[in-house]
């Protein structure tokens, strides 16, 4: 099995995804938290918009997916906190709007093809080399600054409000995490798949929670969850020549439901 | 003798939202050590007064100083501890232990390196024996009773060493042996550690003899200088009807 290591393209993967693992695990256990989980999915479309501009305009799809989530993060954030809409329906319009604008940009294009669907579902056989240091360069920078505000981001996912009468700037706290949101997404989308990074963000998270620890042990714990289906997930679809990013999805879903079983109260 | 500067100073605060004025005309002093409490009907803007105190919502007109500082101005946050209404009522799924709960209240002083020094250390761990928690730091916040976790949120607030405590009807399903419980630690805080408390609540009958002034806020706001003699003070005979409960029960207790 150790043999799918002399692959350049595994090696990529693999590191692409471990990456990829802990971000999303770390960044998503405050989503969760602040009852934010359809954020990411709804991110997720937009970064779709942006893939899909990329194509049509011959641009590099990866980057205009960065700049369409980050766009649609802070217009989410901004509609959140200055104008008091409920949460959930602001997603609900991002969500469906972003994937009607991307479908419509796509057949714009002409571009209903394979090179979207590596975009949609996650490809592992596509990262390139070139692609994993783009990873890396963002996101071990994200993964200081979450290190970094990690008591901050706490206390506001606790009790925003409260956060913000001792002091804390929430606006400013709020509008980098869901950046770092946006920007993983993007990255991730050539991993995992635009329609799939959610599922890594949340559920590994949810899955720690019915373990009833502290707040430290349940991020570590989701974070062995992510990294332990990241890797699990890319063995399997190596060697059973599966999508990528649905087996990832399958093993975390699992560690989700073995999780529930055993901690049935 | 030094001049010290009230905690809060409001002159002229008017609130309207939506067409509707909400508080009018209010004017009030709080000065460093007393204990006051706000009573005042529902929807009658007691809440919405302690969120304009801690700028969380802004006035119409009017005016607020903290420590004798313009509130636009004022940075010391940390010297104003918050305990917010519904605090018994938390998620119970929260993934939080006493001692990460109470240590949020110690995050806004911490220094760039954003390590918690010894005497940060020693405030937490103060915080929580002053509100007898200090036995349950290990446990959920999630599977504590509305007692204690009433409890752990004034922990928290006083994590930072504030100067002043505002609690915004902190008690709502808190059972009668741990209320007493509460309002003799808010007793001591205020007599031995001199904290300055503004304290919104129903019970007022049963601390009237800790406290030395009351405010009664419905649109606008009255001061009772004289919290014993309850009855004689201006507004509480229109109060009469709503809060004659708590006015009886002074006499239970």
């Amino acid at each position: 099995m150790l043999e799918m290591f002399q692959y350049q393209f595994m090696v990529n993967a693999f590191l692409a995804g471990i990456m990829i693992a802990l971000l999303a695990a770390f960044s998503g256990s405050f989503m969760v938290l602040r009852r934010y989980a359809l954020l990411t999915e709804t991110l997720a479309h937009s970064a779709l918009v942006g893939v899909a501009v990329g194509i049509l305009m011959g641009n590099n799809p990866v980057w205009m997916a960065v700049v369409a989530a980050v766009l649609s993060a802070w217009t989410i954030e901004y509609l959140r906190s200055f104008f008091h809409l409920y949460s959930d329906a602001i997603l609900a319009i991002f969500l469906s709007g972003s994937l009607a604008l991307a479908v419509i940009i796509v057949s714009l294009a002409g571009a209903f093809n394979s090179s979207l669907f590596s975009y949609l579902f996650g490809s592992i056989l596509s990262v390139t080399r070139e692609e994993v240091w783009t990873i890396f360069a963002v996101g071990i920078p994200a993964l200081l600054l979450l290190g970094y505000y990690y008591k901050e981001l706490y206390f506001i996912a606790y009790d925003e409000e409260v956060a913000k009468t001792s002091g804390i700037r929430v606006t400013m706290l709020n509008f980098m995490l869901v950046s770092i949101v946006a920007v993983i997404i993007a990255l991730s989308i050539r991993i995992v798949g635009t329609l799939l990074i959610g599922a890594l963000m949340v559920i590994p998270t949810v899955a720690a929670l019915r373990y009833r620890l502290g707040f430290t042990s349940t991020v570590a714990l989701s974070i062995v969850f992510a990294l332990f289906s990241v890797i699990a997930g890319m063995m399997l679809s190596y060697l059973f020549s599966l999508p990528s990013g649905a087996t990832i999805v399958l093993c975390v879903l699992a560690i989700f439901v073995i999780s529930l079983v055993i901690n049935r109260r | 003798m030094t001049f010290e500067p009230a905690v809060f100073e409001v002159e002229h605060l008017e609130l309207i939202a939506g067409g509707q004025p909400i508080l009018k005309e209010v004017s009030f002093k709080v000065l460093q050590g007393e204990y006051c409490a706000v009573i005042g009907p529902n929807g009658g803007g007691k809440t919405t007064l302690m969120r304009l105190l801690l700028g969380l919502q802004k006035p119409t007109a009017g005016t607020i100083r903290l420590f004798g500082e313009a509130q636009a101005r004022f940075r010391h946050w940390d010297r104003i501890g918050y305990v917010p209404q519904q605090v018994t009522q938390t998620d119970r799924l929260f993934p939080g232990t006493v001692e990460e709960i109470v240590s949020m209240g110690r995050i806004s002083k911490l220094g760039w390196s954003k390590r918690w020094r010894k005497e940060d250390l020693r405030q937490i761990e103060g915080a929580m024996a002053r509100m007898e928690v200090l036995d349950l730091r290990h446990r959920l916040i999630g599977e504590l009773s509305g007692g204690q976790r009433q409890r752990v949120m004034i922990a928290r607030a006083l994590a930072s060493d504030p100067k002043v405590l505002i609690l915004d009807e902190p008690n709502t399903g808190v059972d009668q042996p741990s209320q007493q419980r509460f309002y003799a630690l808010l007793r001591q805080l205020n007599r031995e550690s001199h904290l300055t408390i503004l304290f919104v609540t129903h019970d007022v009958g049963v601390i009237a003899d800790d406290i030395g002034r009351l405010f009664t806020v419905n649109q606008t706001l009255s001061t009772c200088n004289d919290p014993k003699a309850l009855m004689s003070c201006e507004g509480m005979s229109e109060l009469y009807g709503i809060d004659a409960h708590l006015l009886s029960q002074h006499h239970r207790h």
